[in-house]
């Protein structure tokens, strides 16, 4: 059993965490306990581990977890993701299965998607714990970044936007800015090859902005000339590149050829 | 692909001629399984004797078709017969085997003695022999459902026996005692449990360069991982070992097919193509494996739809495959005909096979494909086309969808083409001109690869040991006899010359 100390730090973490503006309480309180954690051999748990103290880390690292989110501090989150992956994964058979834990995997996925990092949104993905497929896909909180990445990747950039305020647990939000961010760039790159030109009426509707002058300040970062008496945006169109002979590396392969055929020969 | 097909056919030729040559000297009578096995002990100790590996490599290949024929009353006599005296190693092996029946015990008693009056008792038999019988023993013991704890328990003890020895010699015979206990681990369904020896072991081959153990160990802990989903992991294994170029073709057919599947999962679909078609182009002909073979094209397939490419009807013609694959051709009828509507039913059809082979996941991505491929459709048969028709010939929730879709289409590069925004239409321009510099990087790759072809080709022969001797000794013969010519060319001519001084 965790010793007196432990608990009572716990009890008061949660109490903090609990509390609706606790986050500045919960920095030292999750300092001191790590430090504690560590002193106690659980920080990193063996196999002698007993179960409830398994148990007592496991909510501790969530907690953590969560705060960090909160506090909009990602490579802290990152950090008590993988600790709690050991916890997740290998021992998985022995402890009680989490509340919290599709609710973390969940912010992991949206996590790796705003990072634009979808090689590792999709072996997470894949490496969830699978007792049923449906079951999983399913539950509500990894149900929707597994929309949102289709959505992305096949480009109903609106879907997205409206799932913004569909978010399951109060965390997600606070990846939704960045994400935005992601998707208007996706839309602007989008726009630039598939429109000659734009009125900037719907140029704000589909960039989901809602007054012109925020539209304005947008094209000016994208580069985009914006014709103001006529209120369209002109995409500067690329004109045809030439396509060049790449005659260096023509004769360099046709040297290699006859190189290598002397020897056949 | 090329060191296969040179490698084995003549080393297969090779041994049915041997075989055909010992059938002649036994007087047409077939080898009985326990003459085949001592047959085996035979070239096994051969192969320790003369440090040529290879003799080993030829007993283990005959390996599967003499499973099909022992029993243990067949291994029960081979290990009476193998070890004449009543040692402990004897005792050890028969230790494994069922109690014989009360009948058979008798027999074994007749039996017993007369080996002991036939072949004079040589020395005691080599371990390689012993770990041999093991092997027997432990495949035969995986066979049935019944032995599996006794299986697992055997092979952890010849593995331990195995690393008391530490033989060279051994190497061959431990990658598939390995092999056997991984695949024991598998049946009882303890995977997870067995890892942190694999691993060990995996590191203490590498660092003894036993080149079949580490290739069977890496294979080992892939499938291992992979079982568990454990990709990341995975990946992590793949990049810190180095999959020994020289193992055998069934452990890379077996490695590029897990690399197939890691390299799918992060979406890295042009790695996976290629690992895949390795995995094919080395796997044993579909006939004899057909579970790999089904395996290995199921993922291709699915790679493949998600590089965009369609595969050939063919493939599903095949008949190994026909059957397997019935769930996958109904998809890729679906990509190509670019209806959402039509994948949709098709998955959720079939969804319970996918899922049992692990590809659901990499078929739901496919979704995104079917709608570019659908635009693609649109965009060659429409010069001009309103966004509110794409919406419903592409089954699409809104206009508003469909002008990002397409936007997102034309930035891919799928289709070329301008959407109008006013006038709500998209306007397809012409198709790219197909001659470009790609075209000549395509065929360097292509040349590249029958050059390499060429050149492991080369490599992959072989020769038999000292036979350059003999043409050493001619050559240098030739030399000699080419020496004294010169010397009786230039005698001669100094002859002459002093014949033309006298002169």
């Amino acid at each position: 059993m965790p010793s007196a100390q432990l608990t009572a730090l716990h009890n008061e973490l949660k109490r903090a965490f609990d509390s609706p503006a606790g986050e500045q309480k919960c920095a030292p309180l999750l300092a001191q306990l790590k430090v504690r954690l560590a002193e106690a051999g659980l920080l990193l748990p063996d196999r002698n581990a007993k179960l409830e103290d398994l148990v007592f880390t496991r909510e501790i690292l969530e907690i953590g977890a969560f705060w960090s989110i909160r506090t909009r501090n990602v490579p802290s989150f990152d950090r008590y993701f993988s600790q709690l992956q050991t916890y997740y994964t290998d021992y998985r058979s022995l402890l009680p299965p989490s509340p919290r834990e599709f609710p973390i995997l969940g912010l992991n996925l949206i996590r790796l998607l705003t990072q634009n990092r979808i090689a590792d949104f999709h072996t997470m993905l894949e490496s969830l714990p699978q007792r049923n497929t449906d079951e999983v896909y399913e539950n509500p909180y990894i149900k929707h970044p597994v929309n949102v990445e289709r959505w992305l990747m096949e480009g109903s950039y609106s879907k997205v936007w409206n799932a913004r305020e569909e978010a399951p647990a109060e965390e997600y939000k606070f990846f939704v800015d960045s994400l935005m961010g992601t998707i208007r760039n996706e839309i602007a790159s989008c726009e630039e090859s598939a429109y000659d030109s734009l009125p900037l009426k719907d140029a704000a509707t589909l960039l989901f902005f809602t007054n012109k002058s925020d539209v304005v300040t947008f094209s000016q970062q994208r580069g985009w000339q914006v014709d103001f008496v006529s209120e369209t945006i002109n995409f500067a169109t690329k004109g045809e590149e030439k396509i060049e002979i790449p005659k260096q590396k023509l004769i360099a392969a046709n040297l290699k050829y006859a190189r290598e055929l002397e020897q056949i020969v | 692909m090329p060191e296969a097909d040179v490698e084995m056919k003549p080393a297969a030729d090779d041994k049915a001629a041997e075989e055909k040559a010992s059938e002649e000297s036994k007087e047409t009578v077939p080898p009985t399984p326990v003459e085949e096995i001592k047959a085996s002990i035979a070239l096994i100790e051969r192969a320790v004797t003369t440090l040529e590996p290879r003799f080993t490599h030829r007993v283990l290949r005959s390996l599967t078709s003499l499973k099909r024929k022992i029993d243990f009353s067949v291994l029960r006599d081979a290990v009476n017969d193998v070890y004449s005296k009543d040692t402990l190693v004897k005792e050890s092996l028969l230790a494994w085997l069922p109690p014989a029946p009360a009948v058979e015990a008798s027999m074994e008693i007749d039996q017993a003695p007369l080996p002991q009056k036939t072949p004079p008792p040589q020395s005691d038999p080599l371990p390689e022999a012993e770990v041999y019988l093991r092997l027997l023993i432990l495949t035969l013991l995986l066979s049935s459902p019944d032995t599996h704890a006794k299986s697992m328990e055997m092979a952890h003890e010849t593995v331990e026996k195995i690393q008391a020895w530490n033989r060279r010699s051994l190497d061959p015979l431990a990658a598939r005692v390995w092999f056997a206990l991984g695949r024991a681990y598998e049946l009882g369904g303890e995977l997870a449990d067995v890892r942190p020896l694999f691993l060990s072991a995996q590191r203490t081959a590498s660092l003894r360069r036993d080149d079949e153990c580490q290739a069977v160990l890496i294979n080992l802990l892939l499938r291992n991982y992979l079982h568990y989903n454990l990709y990341d992991q995975a990946d992590k294994l793949v990049s810190k070992t180095t999959f020994p170029t020289s193992a055998g073709n069934p452990q890379l057919a077996r490695y590029h097919y897990y690399l197939g599947r890691i390299k799918a999962v992060q979406l890295n679909y042009t790695a996976a193509h290629t690992n895949l078609q390795q995995a094919i182009r080395r796997a044993p002909p579909a006939k004899t494996a057909p579970g790999f073979f089904q395996a290995v094209h199921k993922y291709f397939i699915v790679v493949e739809l998600l590089m965009g490419e369609i595969p050939e009807r063919s493939l599903f013609r095949h008949p190994v495959l026909e059957k397997a694959l019935t769930g996958y051709f109904e998809i890729v009828k679906a990509v190509r005909t670019g209806s959402l509507t039509q994948f949709q039913s098709t998955l959720s059809t079939y969804a319970g096979q996918f899922s049992v082979d692990r590809t659901y996941t990499l078929i739901v991505r496919l979704r995104q494909n079917v709608i570019k491929t659908g635009v693609r459709r649109l965009s060659l048969s429409y010069s001009r086309i309103s966004l509110r028709d794409i919406c419903v010939k592409l089954h699409l929730d809104s206009e508003e969808d469909a002008e990002y879709i397409v936007g997102k289409a034309i930035r891919d590069g799928v289709m070329e083409g301008k959407v109008v925004h006013e006038k709500g239409w998209m306007e397809c321009g012409s198709g790219k001109n197909a001659y470009g510099p790609e075209v000549s990087e395509v065929f360097g790759r292509r040349i590249g690869y029958c050059l390499e072809l060429h050149n492991e080709s080369v490599k992959a022969m072989r020769y038999p040991l000292n036979a350059h001797r003999k043409e050493l000794a001619a050559a240098e013969g030739a030399r000699e006899r080419e020496k004294e010519l010169a010397k009786e060319i230039q005698d001669g001519e100094l002859d002459d010359d002093d014949g033309l001084g006298d002169f």
